[in-house]
């Protein structure tokens, strides 16, 4: 909460932000020393978090969805940098880095006395190792796109990294933060796990359950828990269920308002609320027809009424965005006026695209709350400007083969979890097909920029353009609500990309 | 046991048994009605938001609003045509299927009826809606059709083993003999002995797995797995309530009592149907 407060506040008021942050940091700190000696947390406690997310196998390079990132970012795995809860990027095993004058070399100094869950100690070799399993051509990383631009790995000696770019990148070290370092005599991945973080695999159930037990040797700050247990459900009913018997203590995000009732008012629980950058689409298939049309893209923009369907999903809870950059990524600008809801406009676009009778689409739907009863919603308002929609219910994983990998669909109904997630669009191969040379180009500069401000202002460019060819159909942010049992705290609350630092979480004795 | 007492049990059994065909008949004709009338006329536009979010009972909405504001209850009059299509859709199917297998098994050599009575064993064992979801998730996409076909597929092996039964004892009877011997073809024996004979008791079976289809359609719905939106299945509405069944129970509640009491009522008419229509029964009084 600090950081944010710091971050949000203005150039005059940082000099006192800051001296009231360090007052809060050593009163923080006094109060963990108190609380170690008075011991009115348990250290050794198990926390059990309820998610929905269970990982398909637990490698982010194998496409095991959000869920391994929840349960395995800094809490199983590190990188060189972390994406730290306030959207700040702090270093973790990198102690510092250099940048060359031309912006093409990084030279990174590794944090000493890291030990690997497996006894091996961290070496330049097992970085190397790591940022090329993510970028080579077997990678399903999401992120591979992003980190195209390194040409070469060096490894003058054990504690030194040396990239070297073909171009700069300014967010190297964000795109960074996306690579775990692992050992690189780990095998077998997708089951197991070699890792520098504070927790090791214990045991993992599939279907149910996911434990994490605390790493003696860790060479950072010892979590203050003992246990972890990330427990899986299918249903958010159930999970609900599970936080009021007491057989879980966080939930990581509830995923309806309704349920929420039974926590507000009750003392036994805490609700908080956090920043999402969870984003609900309807994306098309920009290479297909009707939807390589920009017209007719920015007409069913124009005839869904967002505000509504969110009404609908999140009742007061939530808010509407005109592009897929959320209120927290530094490029943001509010574009929620670009194809506002107006039915009327709609139509005559329709007609000036050449379909004044409209048409008919598939929506291939995933068969999990909120997407089922969200593509009803579409197929009634889109009926108002003669467009009929036909839902074809998928699952997840339907939806990885189908949609993500073989790009075999009209439009589809997908949350997109990722921060920063704009550079999406400019990689043309990507799900939705999407391809606009100047953002492509853009997005390029942006990242050869050589000043945050001037990534900022070509972001915001490149925003603005792909808000204006309506390339998908944002159709609202998540809110981010996190409930937990009063005896817990210290959780993160945004869980920016899903993650879920459990480090820090203490039950009450 | 005297005879006495076995005519007076007998007979307020029947009184019984005829009051739950009525009610039997009275819930199945109600459905059927209202069925048809959704082809005409609903309250409301299902798909139409015509209400705000979770709107409690009120004259204007009987059971409420859905978390789009639509109707429930239309939505619920459209459950009933969906079920009944479904269930009928899957009997026909299975009736089809598991009557012409039923015959061909107890016409068949000792050893091909041996392999389809061990198949049809093995596939009674299989879970139907095991089954069913088996054969949807092996279709592209799911849609009413492939389920009213998986279901009624997965019903056949249950009508076929009955047949099977039934028709060997029928074909065991010397009658039978005497018949093949006047001359009539075998077509004609099941035309003539065998369907005249097994008809009552296969017709109260295909009753009780109409409702059993209407479960399972229910359940493969629940499931995401059934007729997709914007048809309205009780199944899909039960799972859209689900997560707001603290908030607004009716929305759970309201499809739940409609698809109860579609299947008591289908189960009292088969129980009324067994009585009427069993000739072992019959004789009895």
């Amino acid at each position: 909460m600090i950081g944010l407060t710091t971050v949000k506040g203005s150039t005059q008021n940082n000099r006192r932000m800051i001296s009231r942050t360090a007052i809060a940091a050593m009163l923080l700190s006094a109060l963990t020393a108190g609380a170690a000696a008075a011991a009115d947390f348990d250290a050794d406690a198990t926390i059990t978090i309820g998610s929905l997310y269970e990982p398909q196998n637990l490698d982010n390079t194998a496409g095991a969805g959000q869920g391994i990132n929840e349960a395995f970012n800094n809490n199983v795995y590190e990188g060189l940098f972390r994406l730290a809860d306030s959207g700040n990027v702090e270093p973790v095993l990198a102690k510092d880095f250099k940048v060359s004058e031309d912006g093409l070399t990084y030279t990174f100094t590794l944090q000493p006395g890291v030990k690997f869950h497996s006894g091996d100690a961290l070496t330049s070799k097992d970085v190397k190792f790591s940022i090329e399993r993510v970028t080579s051509a077997e990678s399903k990383s999401s992120r591979k796109n992003s980190l195209k631009v390194i040409a070469g790995i060096e490894t003058p000696d054990d504690a030194t990294v040396v990239i070297k770019l073909s171009s700069r990148s300014i967010s190297l070290p964000y795109n960074l933060s996306y690579v775990w370092i692992i050992n690189d005599t780990a095998t077998n991945l997708t089951a197991t796990e070699d890792g520098t973080g504070p927790y090791e695999l214990a045991d993992w159930r599939r279907g149910s359950s996911l434990a994490l037990t605390r790493f003696d040797d860790y060479w950072g700050q010892k979590p203050s828990n003992g246990d972890v247990v990330f427990q899986y459900f299918t249903e958010a009913t159930a999970l609900n269920n599970a936080l009021l018997t007491g057989s879980v203590d966080i939930i990581t995000s509830v995923q309806s308002p309704d349920s929420l009732v039974q926590f507000k008012d009750n003392v036994d629980f805490t609700v908080a609320e956090g920043k999402s950058t969870t984003k609900l689409l309807l994306a098309y298939n920009d290479r297909v027809a009707p939807f390589d049309n920009v017209k007719v893209r920015k007409a069913l923009a124009r005839a869904i009424d967002d505000a509504k369907l969110l009404k609908a999903v999140w009742g007061d809870y939530g808010s509407l965005i005109g592009s897929m950059v959320p209120p927290t990524d530094p490029w943001f600008i509010d574009l929620t006026k670009t194809d506002a809801y107006d039915v009327e406009s709609a139509k005559a676009l329709l007609k000036e695209a050449g379909y004044p009778d409209g048409f008919s689409f598939t929506i291939d739907t995933p068969n999990y709350d909120p997407h089922p009863i969200v593509a009803q919603f579409l197929q009634t308002e889109l009926a108002k400007i003669g467009v009929k929609v036909t839902i074809n219910v998928i699952t997840a994983n339907e939806w990885y083969s189908k949609v993500y990998k073989a790009h075999d669909f009209q439009a589809t109904l997908q949350e997109h979890v990722n921060h920063r997630d704009i550079v999406f669009y400019g990689n043309p191969d990507f799900y939705w097909g999407y391809n606009n040379p100047k953002v492509v180009d853009l997005i390029k500069q942006a990242e050869a920029s050589t000043t945050t401000e001037e990534q900022t202002n070509r972001l915001k460019d490149a925003n603005t353009i792909i808000a204006e060819d309506a390339a998908s159909n944002w159709l609202y942010l998540y809110p981010q609500i996190v409930v937990s049992a009063k005896s817990v705290t210290g959780y993160p609350l945004n869980g920016l990309n899903a993650q879920f630092f459990a480090g820090g979480i203490r039950k009450a004795d | 046991m005297s005879d006495t007492v076995t005519i007076i049990a007998s007979t307020s059994g029947r009184k019984r048994r005829s009051l739950t065909f009525t009610i039997g008949a009275f819930l199945v004709g109600l459905h059927i009605i209202v069925g048809l009338m959704t082809l005409i006329w609903t309250p409301f536009d299902p798909g139409a938001m015509s209400g705000e979010r979770l709107e409690a009972a009120s004259l204007l909405h009987l059971a409420g609003t859905d978390r789009l504001g639509r109707d429930l209850f239309s939505l619920i009059m459209i459950g009933s045509r969906i079920a009944l299509i479904v269930g009928t859709g899957a009997i026909v199917i299975g009736g089809l299927i598991g009557i012409t297998i039923g015959l061909l098994a107890a016409f068949a050599s000792k050893t091909l009826d041996d392999v389809l009575a061990a198949g049809l064993d093995i596939l009674i064992a299989f879970p139907t809606l095991l089954l069913a979801m088996l054969i949807v998730a092996s279709s592209d996409g799911s849609s009413l059709w492939t389920a009213i076909f998986a279901i009624g597929i997965a019903n056949s092996a249950i009508v076929a083993r009955l047949t099977r039964i039934l028709a060997k004892r029928v074909l065991s009877m010397d009658y039978i003999t005497a018949s093949r011997i006047s001359g009539t073809s075998w077509m004609g024996v099941v035309a003539i002995h065998i369907l005249p004979n097994i008809w009552p008791t296969l017709l109260v079976n295909l009753a009780l797995q109409f409702g059993l289809a209407v479960i399972a359609e229910a359940s493969l719905s629940y499931l995401g797995l059934g007729a997709p939106p914007p048809n309205a299945s009780w199944g899909r509405l039960l799972q859209e309530a689900q997560g707001t069944v603290y908030t607004a129970p009716l929305g759970a509640i309201a499809p739940g009592i409609a698809l109860v009491s579609l299947v008591i009522g289908i189960n009292l008419l088969a129980d009324g149907l067994r009585d009427l229509a069993d000739p072992t029964r019959r004789s009895r009084k």
